[in-house]
């Protein structure tokens, strides 16, 4: 990507909102060790339950541990589990894409075919499924959202593919005897990298949904490990009496989410000439 | 802010707050008792069943031979008297004159019969066929008498007789008991009867007026199924259900917090008959050694767990007895919580820390295991302090906390586990048989430690043919001094029981029997001007 590209996807006040959250929580996440005033897997009986004060800032949970140490610490799980699992669906998604849409005939049946199934089960009960098999732990998580989630961008390459093959500068690298895996490596993906990025960072907001959906059903990310989403899980039992076991976790979530989205968004209008000319 | 908003939704409507639930009131028939569970019965035969969710209903409908009274000593239920012969091998129940079912036709021995038949035949596969099985012989030499024969004298047959619940021969002779529809429309003999039950939404049960023992006071009891207990609560809140089962936040943080809330609950505390433990996995190693175990058990420190787990509401035990019964070996005393001995132990048998990452290692191998427990708040709580314990003494321990239905078939009728936290809920005769006896291993029964130890077999063997209460009560001491010292479990806490119950249901013994707070619920009663408008308890 060129500069004046990511500096007229960040002149998108949306996207610029969207990047600034992102790298915050980045931030705080990365300097979660450093900045975390406890350790987030200090237990005191003696503090359990206590509402946000001085001392601990957002209060304690049902093991007195402190929550703001947890959230910077949990926020590591859930980036990482969003990033490494949208790089495996990614990776997954490109290659099954440039397949289908350079290949074309029998192996673009076949894929697309692949796809349609794939996508005809509901995501979240076949990830269900396929964690109740597996032990639940974080690579365990990372790679089952990343094989259940790449459909999007096998569509997306393929049509890319499918429509940049057409196109003169393609034909004419071809006419002049350029073998496939040049024609694939320069000229299209380089091409078609535009959707693939906007979609990645939408994945990497739906990736963090997710974790944070199983580790809310105690199938994800296992104590005493912190996530988002049990730290969620834990205040569930006392919403109306720990209120900040869960708006802490649901804030963070959402406001996550919302980066992702709005840079997602952001950079799909300024990369994308059919999108970004009306703006 | 999350918090007023949700109170404020659930404030009781104004009028409610001029009842005066502190008044007295006489005794008076009439009204609708509200409760809520969090499962909803699969069927209420409770031989096939086998569900606490179906046995809380059930118990309201049909009667056994026998029950225990205030101070749990056994009484008549359907029976008006019972004789032991002279060789303890046979024991005759008179039943009480002119019992009815709820539809009219007479109740006689040869419903007992046939309900005997039915829970030892091996198409029934009642999971508590077991006890009735050791009956050589039963027959009924009149409408009223029904009689017992055993092999050899068996101390727990008496106990085995409260818990058959007695089913109407002229109803289901005949029937397949997995698929009658008297499961979901049972006729019994008890203080109710089934009136409607919504799937998924109540279980309405109202006075069955032939009851066998006299008539209940209050009117209807009205059972929803709410799964969640959050959800529970929020109901209890806004006065849409009477009474609840609380955890120990609930009661001792939340309760208290809350003026509106006091003004309207009673709180119960009593001492349950159940104990929570850390079991091991006897097959696996290094838990086949007893220095390794009873080094874990040192390095747990229990009083933490009841003080941040239970706050403070549960008890520390060394018998798996109810502390305060005559079956809890007084003299034994819990294993203290001795981080230098638990290291100690350990080294002693071959586990020493070679590489300096605080992790020990024996054969190159580090000391690492899974402990599994199901979705269970306070269980999965205690495994993070175990955890941390244990990580001090140089053990590497992960948590896994697993859906109940797949952790039952997964894990524990395979085996596959290394160290599971659990509890036991007792019954009320000492015999403990199933769970500690080298014979109940297979694949569904509850020996799956594998523990086996000959000296416990023998005990166990001879507790059952006891019938004198002392020696009875020398044997299962001497069982739990020999099960404490060989450690086969960590006792982690005996917790207590805690109930919310709503201050317009009144007669409650006073204090709480040792048969617990729910002990003579017929004679509870609901004063008219405490009652709901009958459109709301709806």
């Amino acid at each position: 990507m060129r500069i004046d590209v990511i500096k007229k996807a960040l002149s998108n006040p949306l996207a610029l909102a969207g990047f600034i959250i992102i790298l915050t929580i980045f931030l705080l996440a990365m300097l979660a060790p450093v900045i975390s005033p406890y350790d987030p897997d200090e237990i005191n009986v003696k503090a359990i339950l206590l509402g946000p004060s001085w001392i601990h800032w957002m209060g304690t949970d049902g093991l007195g541990r402190d929550v703001l140490s947890r959230m910077l610490h949990g926020g590591r799980i859930s980036l990482l589990v969003g990033l490494v699992a949208v790089g495996i669906s990614t990776a997954i998604g490109i290659l099954l894409g440039a397949l289908a849409g350079y290949y074309r005939g029998w192996v673009d049946t076949l894929i697309m075919r692949l796809v349609d199934i794939m996508l005809s089960i509901p995501s979240f009960f076949l990830i269900l499924a396929v964690i109740a098999f597996l032990t639940p732990s974080i690579i365990n998580i990372m790679i089952v959202i990343g094989l259940t989630s790449w459909m999007g961008v096998t569509r997306l390459v393929r049509a890319e593919f499918l429509s940049l093959a057409e196109r003169e500068f393609v034909q004419a690298s071809r006419t002049l005897g350029a073998k496939d895996m040049r024609l694939i490596f320069t000229h299209l993906l380089p091409n078609s990298l535009t959707p693939i990025i906007v979609s990645a960072v939408l994945g990497v907001a739906s990736a963090v949904l997710m974790e944070s959906g199983l580790s809310f059903l105690g199938l994800g990310v296992q104590a005493p490990q912190s996530s988002w989403g049990n730290i969620l899980t834990d205040g569930k039992e006392y919403i109306q009496f720990a209120w900040w076991l869960s708006l802490y976790p649901g804030m963070a979530i959402l406001i996550t989410v919302l980066g992702y989205n709005l840079l997602g968004e952001g950079l799909r209008d300024a990369l994308d000439p059919r999108s970004g000319s009306n703006r | 802010m999350l918090s007023l908003c949700l109170s404020a939704c659930n404030q009781p409507p104004p009028t409610k707050a001029t009842k005066d639930y502190a008044a007295r009131y006489p005794s008076v028939a009439g009204g609708t008792m509200i409760g809520a569970m969090t499962a909803e019965p699969s069927g209420l035969i409770y031989m096939v069943a086998g569900e606490s969710a179906s046995a809380a209903i059930a118990s309201n409908i049909f009667n056994a031979l026998l029950k225990y009274n205030a101070t749990l000593d056994l009484e008549g239920d359907l029976a008006e008297s019972w004789t032991i012969s002279d060789d303890q091998k046979t024991i005759t129940f008179k039943l009480k004159p002119n019992l009815t079912w709820a539809d009219g036709h007479p109740l006689t021995s040869a419903d007992v019969l046939f309900t005997w038949k039915l829970v030892i035949d091996e198409k029934t596969r009642s999971p508590y066929a077991s006890d009735y099985q050791l009956v050589k012989k039963a027959e009924t030499p009149d409408a009223f008498t029904f009689k017992v024969s055993y092999d050899q004298a068996y101390a727990p047959a008496l106990d085995s007789w409260s818990g058959l619940q007695i089913l109407p021969a002229h109803l289901l002779k005949g029937q397949d008991i997995h698929t009658t529809a008297f499961a979901r429309k049972p006729v019994g003999s008890n203080y109710y009867q089934l009136d409607v039950w919504k799937n998924g939404e109540n279980i309405q049960l109202s006075r069955n007026t032939k009851s066998v023992l006299g008539p209940a006071q209050i009117d209807k009891l009205i059972t929803r199924i709410i799964p969640d207990n959050s959800a529970q609560f929020l109901e209890l809140m806004a006065d849409n259900i009477d009474t609840m089962g609380l955890d120990p936040i609930k009661y001792s943080r939340i309760i208290p917090s809350r003026p509106e809330l006091q003004k309207n609950l009673n709180l119960y505390k009593e001492l349950g008959n159940s104990y929570t433990y850390m079991g091991f996995n006897l097959k696996h190693k290094p838990f086949d050694d007893i220095r390794v175990r009873k080094a874990i058990n040192y390095a747990i420190d229990k009083q933490e767990i009841i003080d941040g787990v239970y706050l403070g509401l549960g008890i520390n035990i060394a018998s798996p007895y109810k502390p305060g019964t005559r079956w809890s070996n007084a003299a034994l005393s819990p294993y203290p919580y001795d981080a230098q001995k638990a290291k100690a132990l350990l080294k002693e048998a071959g586990f020493i820390d070679t590489n300096s990452d605080g992790i020990l290692e024996r054969d190159g191998k580090p000391f690492a295991f899974e402990i599994i427990t199901n979705q269970n708040k306070e269980r999965e709580k205690s495994a993070v302090l175990i955890q941390r314990r244990l990580k001090d003494i140089g053990i590497d321990v992960k948590i896994r906390a697993i859906e109940w239905a797949s952790f039952i078939s997964r894990f524990i009728k395979t085996g596959d586990f290394d160290v599971v936290v659990l509890g036991w809920g007792l019954g009320l005769d000492p015999d403990q048989y199933s769970i500690w006896h080298s014979s109940q291993q297979a694949p569904g029964q509850f020996n799956f430690i594998g523990y086996n130890n000959p000296t416990i077999d023998k005990l166990l063997e001879q507790g059952r043919t006891e019938l004198d209460p002392d020696k009875r009560m020398n044997i299962y001491h001497e069982f739990a001094k020999v099960l404490l010292e060989d450690c086969p479990i960590v006792y982690l806490s005996a917790g207590y029981g805690l109930t919310a119950m709503h201050k317009r249901i009144q007669g409650i013994v006073d204090p709480i029997p040792p048969a617990g707070v729910g002990y003579d619920s017929h004679k509870w009663y609901i004063p008219e001007p405490l009652r709901r408008n009958e459109i709301s308890a709806q």
